[in-house]
């Protein structure tokens, strides 16, 4: 028999019993449906946090600290393999003010290597990356706290949001500033004085609530700042400096090596795959179990599928034992049956996953309200909070279970059709 | 074309456990030649049924061989057997045994489907057929929507349909009022004739078996009386 005749056999069955095929198909797009929507909640739930820990980090970075009393060997580190980047940054403790026309700031000053900075792909949001020793990048939030001291004396009486200051509201890129350093127990900042062009601005913290007002700045001024502050200070104090390192793998697969041949060198290793990865696990875990339930879902739909088409059988043993009589072999009628069982699994599995993405599209959308509404706080629904996510493994999976489980559902009642008797069949009453 | 060899079958019969042994066929040993019409009559329980059933493969004898067109039917196993029929046998049955979801030309296109045979050649065959046993205008008609006589000719055009060499028809006219039953044996006359086709018909009905070259006559499972003509 032609497929397309199998088919158009199959067809004209079901046409037969609409209702009763509609109510099989029913129960196993609610079936499929439910093991998709709870599964999505973990992947969902999953994938929230997953965004929420990448938001300020690399997933390539990887944080080196030395042991107490040691300090980083550069050159080993340089050794391990796959490493895109080594970016130091050192900041000194000294009030570090810079200074725009009659307006001021005191940033958090940073002296770093250019170079290593763009190699670890240094996001800017404005401008280059400095290409001398005069120029300078500035964070996101620098300009907008560029303040005159009437703004600032404003601000530290206390004003409302709306009325807070705007700053500088010009472009800051090719605006020279002045620095100036002042220790923190002095009244007065030293009188020298050093000028920098801004080249470039960073690009806004993921986080709302992080104000990015720090300056990035070549480390070749490292000994001059620091001999300025010995010079009007006399002395420069213990713990002048300290210095952040963070490396960069040249690519998100090899994290997991450096991240080991750094533990290996007996440093103290911090990288956000290590704590993604035993979010992973934790997820795995969870998604499993809801699977698993869902699971159940499918399991109760297929024992419709399987009183449906041992219905089906039983109420067609005439005809098959026509069939059977005209020459149809076992294996044909034992295919028309579990093609039957078959797409009553694909279209049930196609309208489940339809529904379920609506449902979950309607989740995402009207639960951070709800929430937010129940909570009282309006800021709530303007946060990216996925509660449901389908990925198309997700899709697969419950696909493969939902089609898998109604053809095994199938499986019993079209071998028994197989093995009705001719003989028996045809004494059938009509 | 049939050779029917010392078959014997038993059939079970009572509760599991405390069955009765009842022979049903007893040695039969008959030939059946191309071309032929052959009638087996018997009254009811003389076995002639199961013989029928014997030789078309819906179920294995006990004992003996049964050899269609050189082949021996009975050692095949079901697929092979149902193979066998959709390409040397057509079956009348007493009460037409139509599938009651399809017209009469589906009915009818119903071997040539199981066979693989394109929609394009199904529908210009089912169609000749159609014409030939007279029921071109009644084509898009469901079973129920037709006459008995009307009914039996879609059966026979079903048993028709592939060329088969040989045809079965167990009691072809049983469901029939005597003027239908006239109209069906000439046409089975008339496709005997000018097709070549060898039938095998079972019945009680003497007028029935009047159409036929030879007849054989069972009782209990045996024949008691051959080639009557």
């Amino acid at each position: 028999m032609l497929f397309k005749d199998q088919v158009d056999f199959v067809r004209q069955h079901i046409k037969k019993n609409k209702l009763r095929v509609f109510m099989t198909v029913l129960a196993a797009t609610m079936g499929c449906a439910f093991l998709i929507v709870l599964a999505s909640i973990g992947f969902g739930i999953q994938d929230t946090m997953r965004k929420e820990i990448l938001q300020d980090q690399a997933i390539t970075e990887v944080e080196v600290y030395p042991n107490e009393n040691e300090e980083l060997n550069l050159e080993e580190i340089k050794s391990v393999p796959h490493i895109g980047a080594i970016v130091q940054r050192t900041s000194m403790d000294v009030m570090t003010s810079f200074h725009l026309e009659d307006r001021t700031i005191q940033g958090n000053l940073q002296l770093t290597d250019m170079k290593e900075e763009e190699h670890s792909n240094l996001k800017l949001t404005e401008g280059r990356l400095p290409q001398d020793d005069s120029e300078i990048v500035v964070g996101y939030h620098f300009a907008q706290n560029l303040w005159t001291d009437g703004e600032r004396a404003k601000v530290e009486e206390g004003v409302e949001e709306a009325d807070i200051p705007k700053g500088y509201e010009k472009s800051i890129i090719g605006k020279k500033v002045s620095l100036s350093l002042q220790p923190y127990d002095a009244n007065t900042a030293f009188p020298e004085q050093w000028e920098f062009t801004v080249v470039g601005v960073m690009d806004n913290p993921a986080k709302d609530w992080i104000v990015d007002q720090s300056i990035l700045m070549d480390k070749l001024w490292l000994p001059e700042l620091t001999g300025s502050y010995e010079a009007n200070a006399q002395q420069v104090p213990e713990n002048f400096t300290y210095t952040t390192t963070k490396i960069y793998t040249s690519s998100l697969e090899h994290v997991k090596s450096v991240t080991k041949d750094l533990k290996d060198m007996g440093y103290n290793v911090y990288s956000v795959s290590e704590q993604l990865e035993q979010i992973d696990v934790f997820f795995m875990a969870f998604k499993i179990g809801l699977i698993f339930i869902g699971t159940i879902a499918i399991l109760i739909s297929s024992i419709g599928i399987f009183n449906t088409m041992t219905m089906a059988v039983t109420e067609r043993t005439r005809e098959i034992g026509v069939m059977k009589a005209i020459g149809a072999s076992p294996k044909l009628i034992q295919r028309l049956f579990l093609m039957e069982s078959a797409w009553i699994g694909i279209i049930g599995t196609v309208l489940a996953v339809i529904i379920s993405y609506a449902v979950s599209y309607l989740a995402n959308w009207l639960l951070p309200m709800v929430v937010g509404a129940a909570l009282g706080e309006d800021e709530f629904s303007d946060l990216s909070i996925t509660f449901s996510l389908i990925p198309w493994q997700l899709v697969l999976l419950a696909s493969a279970m939902s089609i898998g489980v109604a053809m095994i559902s199938g499986w019993r009642p079209a071998r028994k059709a197989t093995k009705i008797d001719v003989i028996q069949a045809l004494r059938q009453e009509l | 074309m049939i050779q029917v060899k010392q078959v014997n079958h038993t059939f079970l019969i009572g509760k599991k456990g405390k069955e009765k042994k009842v022979p049903v066929l007893k040695g039969l040993s008959f030939e059946v030649n191309k071309g032929e019409i052959v009638a087996i009559v018997g009254k009811s329980g003389s076995g002639k049924s199961t013989l029928l059933h014997t030789i078309a493969g819906f179920m294995s004898p006990e004992q003996g061989s049964i050899t269609v067109n050189g082949q021996e039917t009975a050692n095949l196993n079901e697929t092979e057997r149902a193979a066998f029929r959709l390409n040397n046998f057509g079956f009348i049955f007493q009460n037409f045994q139509l599938m009651p979801g399809l017209t009469a030309f589906e009915n009818v296109e119903l071997p040539l489907k199981l066979k693989g045979i394109s929609s394009k050649q199904r529908k210009v065959s089912v169609g000749q057929m159609m014409d030939k046993v007279g029921l071109t205008e009644v084509g898009d008609h469901y079973p129920n929507e037709l006459s008995g006589g009307q009914q039996q000719r879609v059966s026979i055009a079903r048993a028709l349909i592939t060329n088969p060499p040989i045809l079965f028809a167990d009691e072809p006219t049983g469901s029939l009022d005597s003027e239908t039953e006239q109209d069906i044996l000439l046409l089975i006359q008339n496709l005997n004739q000018t097709l070549g086709v060898t039938f095998v018909m079972i019945t009680h009905d003497e007028e029935v078996a009047s159409i036929a070259h030879r007849t054989f006559k069972m009782h209990d499972g045996e024949l008691v009386k051959g080639d009557i003509r």
